[in-house]
């Protein structure tokens, strides 16, 4: 099967500006795939050059193995699309915005769309520009996910969501990845991301900087490791050790900052002293995150 | 913080009266040009009650000609346009835009806002008022037009008050209601049924004094290029705007602010009546929404709605009595009028229904009418979806750009039919009212014409507006082309080497053939409808090109 996106060389400039830079990316069918970077990175040009919105300065992109410009209308029949920033129509009410867009798109199961608006709590019989922004939200997100659509494409979706409501967007999405349907998320909501995402891709300055399993970043993260030892310990020792920094020592304690892996830093004490205890804090990709923007920069 | 929002509000809106007034001045040039190698000698024989209507004196002159038929008019309906629109979205506009609370967040009151918005409506209608001025005497002096005894300055200063009567108008009813759609509108209403009535109200016996109840009459009534300030007049205006200013601000003050809510019609509230809610559901709702034409066609419905009414009632129904009733002595020296001065307002006989009806309603009204809303609706069609963000969400949906563009197109196409129907529908009313005897064939062959040239200058601003995705950049583009289209195809007939361009404008195939006497002139008709499809084949083409725009 063709991968629901696929680019090569993808490029954008405005002017002088370049947005993004010869992004090539590779999402699966059936994964939640996490794009996160900061404002500004280039996320939603990436997104509005798949969609067609804009087209690329260089480079090509295909979804579901369809060419995003050539084809772009057929495309958009198997797609769910939350834009960033999400405006509607504010004289229509919710059901009415998503009876226009429903009858653009050959009908859709209302019973569906009923489940969907009880399960977000939403109420479509107000008129859009009536809502607060999360209750708006939740009409867009209803708007895509309506359709079952083969990919989900949306730019920082849970804004103005409330915390239970998150949650429930959260099990729709692994509810659509567990279909084999696909679901490209962009945020800087790095704990959403952490939760739902199988994957994730960095995107700094419009540059793709890195694209791993959450699973295997996380191992490689930076970690902070205490550890307690029955002889006072040197800072050297432990400097010395690749991926190690931050060391602080307390008499017989030590706690360090440690990017590797745990048998080379356990290896390399065990020559000098007895491991009394270990503890390890477990990074979360905010660190994770930081990491690369803080990598980048140098 | 007065200094800021002051500043703000003047560096937003300095481009429309500037380019306004500019544009008023090439105009005065261009008929101070024009009526130079004209004869003048039959202006001496006018009828007095037609040069009082358009501020000719007696023994007018080129200078007069040119003040008359293009400042007095033309230029005091932009400057009161201008100062309209400014005044409308003075408080409404940033109620609109949501930005109100933010501003009113800081340490400071509505009442101060509202000064500082009224310092900046009064200094950029004076801005207007102060490029006309100069325009006003730099062009006689550059043409050599003897200009003696006119009062230029007078008439500049009556302008002025008149505009910044209609700006506090529209700017006190957008501070009591905060909607600024319908501030705009019933202030531009005012304006064009007060600018009629004091003009033809004088030429109907026993009304000559009812001028007097609506403002326009303040400022040409007393012709202050002639017989310079009319401190009475004047203060009459003024005081009106310190009434209105005062009314503003107690309007807004006492009131809830709007967030930007989409307000509730009428529609809404039958909608939710038990009643009516079956039918008006299915109105406002499901059939709404069943077409992006549809819908488009019904997001503008109050613009569509005044337009049709004004040309139905008033351009239409209420002329034909009104010609019956008119002056006969206006009426015998029609062939003596200057038509120079009648081309701009579309020529026409006056000593027949037909040319009465040409004159007043299809020369000048029509065309504006019927462009109003293919060009409002053109020019937003694309661009408005693209400021209001919402295209983006559109296009996602399995449809291409083509049919977008194509779908609005109709909605336009939709706007101008109905506001031809309404047109025809009046005038032929009308006719029937007055007695007067007009072939149903040929109003309805003008209509169709006149609904034809709205369709090219509509198909116009939706070509502006697929390229550039800027509702301003379509409306202003495409008015500045209609007016200097305008303006050579009345001018250029009197020019014997020249009068063979006149078919390079649209109005040429609008009203050239006579349609009211002679009936359809299908290869005219062609001709702009061949137009109107090229251009909107031409906004499919550039719309399919280009990034979309993110935010407005």
């Amino acid at each position: 099967m063709q991968n629901p996106i696929h680019t090569s060389d993808l490029t954008k400039h405005y002017g002088d500006f370049a947005a993004l830079v010869d992004l090539n990316l590779d999402i699966n069918a059936g994964e939640i795939f996490g794009f996160l970077g900061p404002n500004g990175a280039g996320k939603t040009t990436m997104i509005r050059t798949i969609l067609d919105e804009i087209r690329p300065t260089s480079g090509r992109a295909s979804i579901l193995g369809m060419d995003t410009h050539e084809q772009s209308v057929e495309i958009r029949r198997h797609i769910g699309y939350v834009p960033g920033d999400l405006a509607m129509y504010p004289n229509l009410t919710g059901r009415d915005t998503l009876t226009y867009f429903a009858n653009m798109r050959d009908g859709v199961e209302w019973g569906f769309v009923d489940e969907l608006a009880t399960r977000l709590d939403a109420d479509l019989s107000r008129k859009v520009g009536d809502l607060s922004s999360g209750n708006r939200q939740k009409v867009g997100l209803i708007q895509a996910f309506m359709n079952r659509p083969d990919l989900l494409i949306m730019d920082e979706p849970s804004s103005g969501l409330d915390p239970l409501v998150q949650r429930e967007f959260q099990t729709m999405m692994r509810e659509v990845a567990a279909d084999g349907r696909t679901v490209f998320l962009s945020s800087h909501t790095l704990s959403e991301v952490q939760r739902v995402a199988d994957r994730v891709g960095i995107i700094r300055h419009g540059r793709l900087i890195a694209v791993e399993a959450v699973a295997s970043l996380r191992s490689k993260a930076i970690r902070t490791v205490e550890l307690m030892f029955d002889s006072p310990a040197e800072a050297s020792v432990f400097e010395a050790v690749a991926g190690v920094r931050d060391v602080t020592i307390d008499d017989h304690q030590v706690r360090l900052s440690f990017d590797g892996h745990m048998e080379s830093l356990l290896a390399a004490v065990a020559d000098h002293y007895t491991l009394v205890d270990i503890n390890t804090e477990e990074a979360d990709l905010e660190e994770i995150f930081l990491t690369y923007y803080r990598d980048g920069t140098d | 913080m007065l200094a800021t929002v002051l500043t703000k509000t003047l560096r937003d809106r300095w481009k429309g009266p500037v380019i306004g007034a500019a544009t008023i001045g090439l105009f005065l040039l261009f008929g101070m040009a024009v009526y130079r190698d004209i004869d003048l000698a039959i202006y001496t024989d006018l009828p007095e009650a037609f040069r009082a209507l358009t501020n000719i004196p007696a023994d007018a002159g080129v200078g007069s000609l040119a003040y008359g038929a293009i400042y007095s008019s033309y230029g005091a309906l932009t400057l009161a346009s201008l100062a309209i629109a400014m005044g409308a979205t003075s408080i409404a506009g940033e109620e609109r835009d949501g930005t109100i609370g933010l501003l009113l967040s800081n340490p400071r009151s509505r009442t101060y806002v509202l000064v500082s918005k009224t310092a900046a409506l009064v200094l950029l209608t004076a801005l207007g008022a102060l490029i006309l001025w100069g325009a006003g005497r730099i062009v006689p002096a550059a043409l050599d037009v003897e200009t003696t005894g006119m009062q230029v300055e007078a008439l500049l200063l009556h302008m002025f008050a008149n505009a910044l009567f209609y700006g506090f108008l529209a700017l006190a009813i957008g501070a009591w209601t905060g909607r600024g759609g319908f501030a705009s509108g019933a202030t531009a209403a005012v304006m064009v049924v007060s600018f009629f009535a004091a003009g033809l109200l004088p030429l109907i016996e026993g009304f000559e004094n009812v001028a007097r109840l609506f403002p326009w009459h303040y400022f040409e009534g007393s012709q202050p290029l002639v017989n310079g300030i009319d401190r009475g007049h004047l203060s009459v205006l003024l005081a009106g705007v310190v009434a209105l200013v005062g009314i503003g601000l107690v309007g807004l003050n006492r009131r809830d602010l709007r967030g930007q809510n989409a307000g509730v019609t009428l529609l809404d509230r039958l909608r939710s009546n038990p009643m009516t809610e079956k039918v008006v559901d299915r109105l406002a709702g499901s059939t709404r929404v069943s077409r992006i034409w549809i819908k488009t066609a019904s997001d503008h419905q109050g613009l569509l709605v005044v337009t049709a009414a004004v040309m139905f009632l008033m351009m239409g129904v209420l002329l034909g009595p009104m010609y019956s009733l008119i002056d006969e002595s206006l009426i015998g020296f029609a062939d003596d009028l200057p038509e120079a001065l009648l081309a701009l307002f579309g020529g026409g006989d006056m000593s027949t229904a037909e040319g009465w009806y040409q004159l007043e309603t299809f020369g000048l009204m029509a065309p504006i009418a019927v462009m109003v809303v293919t060009v409002g609706i053109g020019a937003r069609a694309l661009a408005g979806e693209e400021s209001g963000r919402t295209m983006g969400l559109l296009l996602a949906n399995p449809i291409s750009r083509s049919r977008v563009v194509i779908e609005k197109s109709y909605a336009m196409v939709f706007y101008g039919v109905v506001v031809g129907f309404a047109t025809f529908a009046g005038v032929a009313l009308g006719s029937l009212l007055g007695g007067l005897g007009m072939s149903a064939g040929n109003i309805a062959a003008t209509s169709l014409l006149m609904t034809l040239l709205g369709l090219g200058f509509g198909g116009l601003a939706l070509a502006v507006s697929a390229a550039t995705g800027r509702v301003k950049a379509a409306i202003f583009a495409t008015v500045g082309i209609a007016v200097a289209f305008h303006i050579l195809n009345a001018f250029l007939p009197f020019n014997d080497s020249l009068a063979g361009y006149t078919k390079w404008s649209p109005f040429y195939y609008y009203l050239s053939s006579d349609p009211l006497n002679n009936g359809m002139n299908w290869g005219h008709g062609v001709v702009l409808s061949l137009l109107a499809i090229a251009l909107i084949w031409v906004a499919v083409v550039l719309f399919d090109r280009r990034d979309l725009r993110q935010t407005g």
